[in-house]
């Protein structure tokens, strides 16, 4: 049967997602707000507070919506009670990913944008959008890693182990990006400059987010036991 | 008549246990109960059957539909209810309700209901607030008020205290009037399998080792107490179980006691009664004969 028959039952599996982790995604968008809030207040003191605050928020939202949606299930045995109703694993797994992309994305848009908002509005030097988009893309890439890790792999280790692992790499992934003129170099100036290394960064790590979600697809549609 | 569900040659293999060359059939509007120890396999066979799990050989057909490929299909038309599903604890009763209706067209609302009112339930309460009998009962009315033509029940009445038992099994012996509805489910209480199934298959390690209707299992199976010494061979008599010794007395479980009292008599035995078994006391002497009977 193909998913797009079964669509209505994909749809009502993301709404289910979106109906028990509502209440949690607002908060990580109110957090990530206030970060915003001091970002834009362009002092070096909010701005550095409100720059960690707002990794912490994108980092933990990511943590959250993974450990819920899939880890949690599984651990409190829902994933059953899920895989009886009239689903395949295929619709489960497009249900996943699309409750994710809600579930993530929807903060994680607010706070891309927020962020393109502060900066092009307020006294932060304009160039810092490029870099800031850069950290963006390594949280989305570190988001599907643990994504497709938490589908493919029921072991909570090393679940554990590949969130903390992919979210962590962020600080020398920033630490990385200060080595590369052509994108250290621009952060404190007007000009916003997309220079062929940041957008060959950007585009590997799109890419490779798509690629390790369709890889998962892949392997969680041979698996044998859904329970 | 169709059948509600068939297994050919299915296997299923765990790292520390295996469903070996699985052979059955359940006809439609029959109800099947499974009876095995812990680890038996019974728990697997009705993943298998409601999907959960993929055979690593064999084909399987729920409801006409072969399993996984028409899946969708037949889960629409089964109630899967097993010991170790949990709901979400963080919602109510009604959002569980809300999100199974939407999944299934035949959800009855008044039947829902009803069941709300007898099994005593709340259905704005979370479902963390619900004791382990409010849970298995809350499971049982989402799978109920579906009106589902297969239903498959893993342990229903396992850790409930007696109220909560006998309220589960009314509910139970209500649906199986239903002569459309087939059943299949598994329980360590053999009393309740002896009370409800038409069937039974007794699982032990992995394999079927027996599956009949209950009154051919019951009819089949007697217990014989002889007084005084017995030949040597009598336990490699064809039909013999078991042998147990107890002062002057010896007491045999059998199958097919007619041909066994006539071998006792014209061995000389004294045979001083034969009484018919229970099904746990049929489980017990089939498993310890091996399923060879």
């Amino acid at each position: 049967m193909s998913p797009l028959a079964n669509l209505p039952m994909i749809r009502l599996l993301v709404a289910k997602d979106w109906d028990l982790f509502q209440r949690q995604l607002a908060a990580y968008v109110g957090a990530g707000i206030l970060a915003l809030a001091l970002i834009g207040s362009a002092k070096p003191w909010t701005f550095y507070l409100g720059s960690l605050l707002l990794l912490v928020v994108l980092v933990a939202a990511a943590c959250f919506a993974i450990s819920t949606s899939l880890l949690t299930e599984r651990k409190e045995r829902t994933l059953g009670f899920v895989m009886s109703l009239p689903v395949t694993p295929l619709d489960f797994y497009l249900a996943k990913i699309a409750g994710n992309l809600v579930t993530f994305g929807v903060p994680f848009v607010v706070l891309v944008g927020g962020t393109a908002g502060v900066i092009l509005s307020t006294p932060v030097p304009d160039g810092l959008l490029v870099w800031s988009l850069l950290v963006f893309g390594h949280v989305l890439l570190a988001h599907a890693v643990s994504l497709s890790v938490a589908m493919a792999v029921e072991s909570e280790g090393w679940n554990t182990f590949a969130m903390i692992a992919s979210m962590v790499l962020v600080n020398p992934f920033i630490m990385m990006l200060g080595q590369i003129p052509a994108i250290a170099g621009p952060m404190r100036g007007e000009a916003i400059v997309w220079s062929a290394e940041a957008i060959a960064i950007l585009s590997t790590q799109v890419l490779l987010s798509a690629a390790v979600i369709g890889f998962t697809g892949w392997v969680h549609c041979r698996k044998r036991a859904f329970y | 008549m169709t059948a509600a569900l068939t297994l050919s040659g299915v296997c299923k293999r765990y790292p520390a246990f295996a469903l070996e060359d699985v052979d059955l059939a359940l006809p439609e509007g029959e109800i099947m109960g499974l009876v095995g120890v812990n680890g038996a396999g019974k728990s697997t066979l009705l993943r298998l059957l409601g999907g959960l799990a993929l055979p690593d050989r064999g084909t399987i057909e729920v409801l006409g539909h072969p399993m996984p490929a028409q899946q969708v299909q037949a889960k629409r038309e089964i109630g899967l209810a097993s010991e170790d599903m949990r709901l979400y604890g963080s919602q109510t009763l009604r959002w569980h309700m809300d999100l199974v209706r939407a999944a299934y067209p035949r959800w009855d609302e008044a039947y829902a209901g009803e069941l709300l009112r007898r099994f005593d339930l709340r259905a704005a309460q979370p479902l963390k607030a619900f004791s382990h009998g409010q849970r298995v009962k809350a499971l049982l009315l989402l799978n109920l008020a579906r009106r589902p033509r297969l239903l498959l029940l893993d342990e229903p009445t396992t850790g409930l205290d007696p109220v909560a038992r006998a309220e589960v099994l009314e509910a139970l012996s209500e649906v199986l009037r239903d002569a459309a509805r087939s059943v299949l489910f598994s329980s360590h209480d053999t009393h309740d399998i002896e009370r409800l199934a038409d069937r039974i298959t007794f699982l032990h390690g992995g394999r079927v080792i027996d599956a009949r209707d209950t009154a051919a299992f019951l009819d089949d199976w007697r217990r014989i107490v002889c007084h005084g010494a017995l030949p040597a061979s009598v336990g490699q008599w064809d039909g013999v179980a078991s042998v147990r010794a107890n002062g002057s007395l010896s007491e045999l479980r059998v199958r097919g006691a007619e041909a066994v009292v006539g071998l006792l008599r014209a061995a000389g035995a004294d045979v001083r009664s034969v009484d018919p078994m229970n099904l746990e006391e049929i489980f017990v002497a089939t498993v310890r004969g091996g399923g060879k009977h």
